[in-house]
């Protein structure tokens, strides 16, 4: 696993972030008490220095130097400075031997590196006395330079250690998701290789890369049923073409064989041609219905309306087949549809219902349901579709075995699926006894008229 | 002799249409592809075009949208694998006449054809009374009348009617009646015309009268001009 790789990872980014801020509060609480400690003692011994060089300073100007060997030798010449030096810097008296460059009367105090007379980091002040001597007290500070320097370096490691822990966690936490995107991106490449039937692991923690596997999954389940589907129509598609053209492959081959055929074979052959461009011709119809846009051509259509222009279409071919074709429409149920495809849907149920329920028949078109769900019902009392034919007859390219018999291109429940599906209405077919009962539930249109 | 540009990729589809229109008294011209057939319309004068909706070089959207920027105004045929409303609208709004969905039979290209030549030769001219031989159609007060004796018919009919009389003398296919009279450009089936052309039929040519109806065999219906 490459450093890049484990940087990509959200997981190891967070984790050092919020290293990282935790470290900056680590040094913001340590600054602050390196801080307050520091100046909090530097401020005493300014204090007690002060204090001491006031007190030197009420003493009379003769007996200084007595003064300064007497505090000397009170509080140890290894922990306080007291010397003097002339107006023009000259020792007089004192445990310093010379006067500091950067310490200047009445100034503020100075810290100065071990000399010989005083081996020890020391805090100065001076004080200028009335005669023009130079009065200068001072402490040792090594203490307040230790504790300043323990601090420091408190702070130093506790940063750097901060750090190192933070990269460690992150290491150690994106490891785990990395694996897991690795084992997805395998099943994934898998995928891409055909492999359709393969599914991206998950795990029992339902975490956000299992929401994802899962919706990848829920994805490839769809997909493979598509593609199943697809199969399956390219396979019914093949064997219903394949049919009539064999037939018209044998009838062609036996004029072929045969000197005196008759006009009558050929018109056959033609006839055989002609249905497999029927065929094709719906098949063509069902693909554009499927890939039209939804809601292209939508508007309020009036149920009724449409029933009744079919059934005004339809009325003389049933009289022609003695079916007697009649509708009882409620006016006024609007649906969002596009008029033509719903139009074509009907003509297609009803042109089937003529058909199936031949010489003496009765259909029926009717309006059912409510009007938030309303039902365009179409019966005939024909021979019906068995049961187990119903669901069937509704896939897409699904040639009913009661067609053969029938001329047309035996899809037209095909195209009618098709359409109803483009208007996200639902289609069902019933058991009428005797014959069949279609029904297009469809949606009632928001807008009232 | 009317002269026909067809605009057709397809060898064997446009030799066929060729044969055909050649047998009907045409003389066609075959062109193979979108551009050459651009070249060739504005070059010479062409009565009428079929246009294949897909063509090498240049699509035939681009070729009658161009054809109309150029400012041809002969009838163009449009002939398309896709049947889809949107496509047709589409056709017809590039500058299309009229949109044929393949396959088709040649008697229907022919039969579409010769419609558009003659509505190309008396267009712009408003009818109100329609008249073939003793059949009288009164597009204002609604009214058919045969030799005198009116004639009742539902309104369908009467749209029926009028077509056929519009284009008297003049083969029509099944498809092309439903189109024009009802509007629709799914395939209806062949029974359906036939039995409102038949009713409507029944209605003019009662017996003893002599028949304006004909049929077209494998194509349609005629009616019978003077």
């Amino acid at each position: 696993m490459r450093i890049s790789e484990l940087w990509r990872t959200t997981t190891f980014r967070l984790t050092i972030l919020y290293g990282l801020v935790f470290a900056l509060g680590a040094m913001a609480l340590l600054g602050m008490i390196y801080v307050q400690s520091a100046v909090y003692l530097t401020r005493r011994v300014d204090g007690i220095l002060n204090n001491e060089a006031d007190a030197l300073m009420r003493s009379p100007p003769q007996a200084m130097s007595g003064r300064i060997a007497e505090a000397l030798a009170l509080s140890g010449d290894r922990i306080s400075v007291f010397a003097l030096f002339s107006a023009n810097g000259q020792w007089i008296a004192g445990n310093l031997g010379a006067l500091p460059p950067a310490l200047r009367a009445n100034g503020p105090p100075v810290e100065i590196a071990p000399t010989h007379s005083f081996p020890a980091h020391a805090r100065l002040i001076a004080r200028r006395l009335p005669s023009g001597e130079e009065l200068v007290v001072g402490r040792d500070v090594n203490q307040l330079r230790e504790i300043r320097a323990i601090i420091s370096a408190a702070l130093l490691w506790s940063g750097i250690s901060i750090i190192l822990v933070g990269l460690a966690c992150g290491t150690a936490l994106s490891i785990g998701p990395l694996r897991r995107l690795r084992v997805l991106q395998a099943a994934g490449q898998d995928i891409a290789a055909g492999n359709l039937k393969r599914r991206m692991p998950t795990s029992a923690r339902r975490d956000e890369l299992d929401m994802f596997a899962g919706t990848v999954n829920y994805m490839m389940g769809e997909v493979e049923r598509l593609m199943s589907e697809v199969k399956a129509s390219t396979e019914t598609i093949a064997h219903d073409l394949r049919t009539p053209l064999t037939r018209a492959r044998a009838q062609l081959h036996r004029i072929q064989q045969s000197p005196d055929y008759q006009p009558d074979d050929i018109a056959r052959v033609v006839g055989e041609i002609d249905e497999v461009l029927e065929r094709f011709r719906a098949l063509l119809r069902i693909s554009e219905l499927e890939a039209r846009e939804r809601q292209a051509g939508f508007k309020p259509t009036d149920l009724a309306k449409i029933i009744s222009q079919v059934v005004e279409l339809y009325e003389p071919l049933a009289e022609a087949g003695g079916v007697r074709l009649s509708a009882a429409p409620a006016p006024g149920i609007i649906v969002d549809a596009d008029p033509k495809l719903l139009f074509e849907a009907v003509s297609n149920l009803v042109d089937n219902a003529i058909k199936f329920s031949g010489e003496g028949g009765v259909v029926e078109v009717g309006l059912g349901g409510d009007r938030t769900r309303p039902e365009i019902v179409v019966r005939d009392n024909g021979p019906g579709i068995s049961e187990g034919e119903r669901t069937a007859v509704l896939q897409r390219f699904y040639r009913s075995e009661r067609n053969r018999l029938i001329p047309g291109s035996g899809l037209g429940l095909s195209v009618v699926a098709a359409i109803v599906k483009l208007h996200r209405f639902e289609l069902a077919l019933h058991e009428a006894n005797p014959g069949l009962r279609v029904v297009i539930k469809c949606r009632g249109s928001d807008l009232t008229y | 002799m009317a002269r026909i540009l067809v605009i057709e990729d397809d060898a064997e589809t446009s030799a066929e249409i060729a044969a055909c229109l050649s047998a009907s008294g045409y003389q066609p011209k075959q062109v193979f592809d979108g551009q050459q057939g651009l070249e060739a319309a504005l070059a010479e004068p062409f009565d009428a075009i079929t246009l294949d909706r897909m063509l090498p070089g240049r699509d035939g959207l681009q070729v009658v949208k161009a054809l109309r920027d150029a400012g041809s105004e002969a009838p163009v045929l449009m002939v398309s694998a896709l049947s889809d409303v949107d496509d047709r609208v589409s056709g017809l709004r590039a500058g299309g006449d009229d949109y044929l969905v393949k396959p088709f039979a040649p008697t229907e290209l022919i039969a579409r054809l010769e419609a558009l030549l003659r509505r190309h030769s008396r267009s712009g001219k408003a009818e109100i009374l329609l008249q073939v031989r003793d059949l009288e159609l009164d597009l204002v007060k609604h009214e058919a009348r045969r030799g005198g004796r009116r004639i009742e018919l539902l309104p369908m009919e009467f749209k029926l009617l009028e077509f056929m009389m519009r284009n008297a003398g003049q083969p029509l296919s099944r498809r092309m009646i439903f189109e024009a009279v009802w509007e629709y450009y799914f395939d209806p089936g062949t029974n359906l015309i036939d039995v409102h052309v038949g009713k409507l039929r029944r209605k003019i040519d009662t017996p003893g009268l002599t028949p304006l109806f004909k049929t077209e065999r494998g194509l349609g219906y005629m009616l019978h001009a003077d």
